[in-house]
């Protein structure tokens, strides 16, 4: 008979002791279980699940103090804030959901262990053997494609010129008077391609250009231009042109303590909408209401208003067609688009987010994902990627367009923004307010 | 590799004959050609010429674009394991698997052949040879297939290549009215060809000229560069990604690692890395010898254009093949063509 191998996280000080205590007793428990002793749920880092499944686990259960019991306070608040974004991340891409679950065992609850332990196990076993890990030597990978189809939106012609001259004007100034050291904005190559510029006097300024195909997010060039070097004079403000998008990483960073909001000099511009090479209205801008940007120190080509805009998903459509699907088929879909991942991190190097000095993902001594370009640390990479994002993703959307390979992997930030947004009401960006899921819990929590 | 054909010989032949051909192939052999998966086309195993990425819905003629990723895949994957190690007790064993089916790759472009080519230079012409890289080389044989036009990146002809250089295949196809030109270039190619159920021909294979339209500065000019606070001020936009690094068809650097698979069980892999990405050339003790990113893009230029061929005696002849395909996928709009014009003025 099929036997589940399982990997339970038991908190040294409750659930660890409330297992002893089912020993104790003599309650039967299952020998699936392979405890695992950690200080604190809090220290379940999703990397370690992760790594669980990569390794083969057919399940893993995540036990912690009741909350209001923790040794150290507020560990298992971040469990109980962490493990349902993960939970619900990993169901997304094909993870049976009954293979992971997050519970409460306080040291006297032997009986309650040994229940918890019992019920898993039935409901892991009832599943079979995991799929999740893939070996390469024998995965002839399909590309399964989403059915959803986007109606192409051939993208309104646009006047340029004016705000092309405020920007420019505005840049002038700033330079001359010495306000800023620096402007990020967009010019265009001498192949007609729009891209990121770096001017430093107010002569440069001519090259300065606003159009719909303004698409980099400048402020992902902020963090390490801003960054205070030991021995060295404080960097001077920069000023950087922002769409509405594009603004909301400003309040992320600052809230992070990258740099401080008197360093960033804002060129806002009002936003009509990106281009994508074929001409027509980039899927992110379909559905966007954001025309003025929230972080904007001059804005350009716009009028200030109070409006907050209804803030919606661009994905919602596929993310419902792939929710609708098996477990099975959203793996099989998530492995097929994985597959064509190269490593190369363009997704990672663009986003204004990603700013780790070194990536977790990366290092060489990075004991969560091997060094290889297969399937699995694909895969592991791009989960553990959009869970650093969770309740930070500002929804630019660069990540996705960088990608050389076509990946959607802005699905997966859309997906975990929807999850932020229905639990923690939510929305990255919009204030100068730290992701809710690195906070502990506020007001009342109900357990279950 | 498999010695030219003195005497080249020339078919015409029809799609439907090129279409039944490559499925003959396909039957015997791993038939590899650019095949279109999620909206970008790439080179993958076909099962039968249906599923390549023709031009047009119903079997047009050639091929649509070329694909994202070059040639050199095949030849040198992004993950390969070079052996397996097994520990028991006090005993380690080792085993190794070479690579050692057949394949033949249709629809390859001049420029990656010419890749593949530069790429011989370190891992056949140098010792040690590398064996995993030559044996896929003894196994392979190229199709290839002139492009009718330079693409909008593309700047082979600035490079010494041109779009119909049938130098580095071991077929070459032509598109002509009616069908295609097959040449056999090599031995091994021939061995392919169906002699008798085709129409010889005499026609000529020459059927446009270019010119080149960058310049390239001469390899002795490039040390005079290296200073330059050029670099540095095109590399500001650089996001350090490895994208042009990995789309390269002559870029071959790899890191190898040994990586447990199970208790006692271990793989030694060697995969893709970049000289793009900031731990590249980390040393003990931590210090990154190239630590400011414009240091590194301009690694990437002067490896492309004087060390490898320096290191690997490469005579006149750049690493950089003209495919363009670094300038299509880099996410700022860093252009190697505006570089080399960039180099040249200020010379």
């Amino acid at each position: 008979m099929y036997e589940p191998r399982i990997i339970a996280f038991l908190c040294s000080w409750c659930s660890y002791t409330g297992a002893d205590t089912a020993g104790i007793a003599r309650m039967k428990s299952p020998a699936n279980i392979r405890a695992v002793r950690v200080p604190c749920s809090g220290r379940v880092s999703p990397e370690l699940v992760m790594r669980a499944f990569d390794q083969g686990a057919d399940g893993v259960l995540v036990l912690g103090c009741h909350i209001g019991e923790c040794h150290y306070d507020s560990g298992n608040h971040r469990a109980a804030k962490r493990l349902p974004i993960l939970h619900s991340l990993m169901t997304f891409v094909g993870l049976e959901p009954e293979r992971l679950r997050l519970d409460w065992v306080s040291a006297s609850e032997g009986e309650r262990f040994s229940r918890i332990a019992e019920e898993f196990t039935g409901a892991v076993r009832a599943l079979g053997p995991i799929h999740w890990r893939v070996s390469p030597d024998e995965r002839q990978p399909a590309s399964p494609e989403l059915v959803t189809a986007h109606e192409a939106i051939p993208f309104p012609e646009a006047d340029c010129a004016a705000k092309t001259d405020a920007i420019r004007r505005k840049a002038r100034e700033l330079l001359a008077s010495n306000q800023v050291s620096c402007v990020i904005g967009y010019e265009v190559s001498r192949r007609g391609r729009t891209r990121p510029v770096f001017i430093y006097t107010p002569e440069e300024a001519d090259c300065l250009v606003w159009n719909p195909d303004c698409t980099n997010n400048l402020t992902s060039y902020l963090p390490a231009r801003l960054r205070p070097i030991k021995g060295k004079e404080p960097p001077k403000p920069i000023a950087v042109v922002v769409k509405p998008c594009d603004s909301k990483a400003i309040n992320v960073m600052v809230a992070e303590n990258q740099y401080r909001r008197d360093q960033v000099y804002a060129l806002g511009v009002a936003c009509e909408g990106i281009r994508d090479p074929g001409g027509n209205m980039q899927t992110r801008c379909v559905t966007c209401q954001e025309a003025v940007p929230i972080v904007c120190d001059t804005l350009i080509g716009g009028t200030t208003s109070s409006f907050i805009p209804r803030l919606s998903s661009y994905a919602r459509e596929e993310i419902d067609e792939l929710q609708n699907a098996t477990p099975n088929e959203r793996l099989e879909f998530w492995l097929g688009q994985f597959d064509r991942c190269i490593r190369c991190y363009a997704c990672r190097q663009a986003c204004p987010l990603c700013n780790c000095p070194e990536c977790l993902y990366e290092r060489d001594d990075s004991t969560f994902i091997g060094l290889g370009i297969g399937l699995n640390e694909k895969r592991t990479f791009h989960l553990g990627r959009a869970y650093h994002l969770a309740g930070r993703c500002v929804g630019c959307n660069e990540c996705e367009r960088a990608c050389p390979m076509n990946i959607p992997i802005g699905l997966l930030n859309q997906k975990l923004t929807e999850e932020i947004e229905a639990a923690f009401d939510f929305r990255a960006g919009l204030t100068i307010t730290t992701s809710p899921i690195v906070t502990v819990l506020s007001g009342e929590y109900k357990e279950g | 590799m498999s010695k030219s054909i003195a005497d080249k010989k020339l078919w015409l032949i029809s799609q439907t004959e090129l279409e039944t051909w490559l499925d003959g192939i396909a039957n015997a052999r791993t038939l590899i050609a650019p095949r279109l998966v999620s909206g970008i086309i790439l080179y993958r195993q076909v099962a039968k010429s249906k599923e390549i990425a023709w031009h047009g819905k119903t079997s047009g003629l050639a091929l649509v674009g070329r694909p994202l990723l070059s040639v050199k895949e095949i030849f040198f994957p992004p993950t390969e394991r070079m052996f397996t190690i097994q520990k028991t007790g006090q005993e380690i064993y080792l085993e190794e698997k070479f690579p050692d089916w057949e394949t033949v790759v249709f629809g390859v472009r001049p420029c990656d052949a010419r890749g593949v080519k530069l790429l011989d230079a370190l891992f056949l012409d140098t010792n040690p040879v590398d064996t995993f890289y030559s044996r896929r080389r003894e196994n392979t044989t190229l199709i290839g297939l002139a492009c009718k036009e330079l693409g909008p990146t593309c700047f082979c002809t600035s490079v010494g290549g041109t779009p119909d250089d049938a130098h580095d295949m071991d077929i070459m196809l032509y598109e002509v009215e009616g069908g295609y030109l097959v040449e056999a270039v090599t031995e091994k190619g021939r061995f392919l060809i169906p002699g008798g159920e085709w129409n010889e021909t005499t026609a000529s294979t020459k059927q446009l000229t270019f010119s080149g339209q960058f310049p390239v500065p001469e390899k002795g000019k490039w040390p005079d560069h290296f200073n330059d606070d050029y670099w540095m001020k095109i590399s500001e936009r650089c996001l350090s990604c490895r994208a042009c690094a990995y789309v390269c068809p002559t870029c071959r650097c790899f890191a190898v690692r040994d990586e447990m698979l199970a208790a006692g069980e271990f793989e030694r892999i060697r995969c893709w890395d970049s000289c793009a990405g900031e731990n590249y050339r980390r040393v003990a003790g931590g210090h990154k010898p190239r630590a400011e990113k414009g240091e590194r893009l301009r690694n990437r230029f002067f490896c492309k254009f004087y060390y490898y061929p320096e290191q690997y005696g490469l005579g006149a002849a750049s690493a950089c093949t003209g495919c363009g395909r670094c300038i299509e996928v880099c996410p700022v709009g860093v252009d190697i063509t505006e570089v080399l014009i960039g180099l040249e003025k200020s010379a």
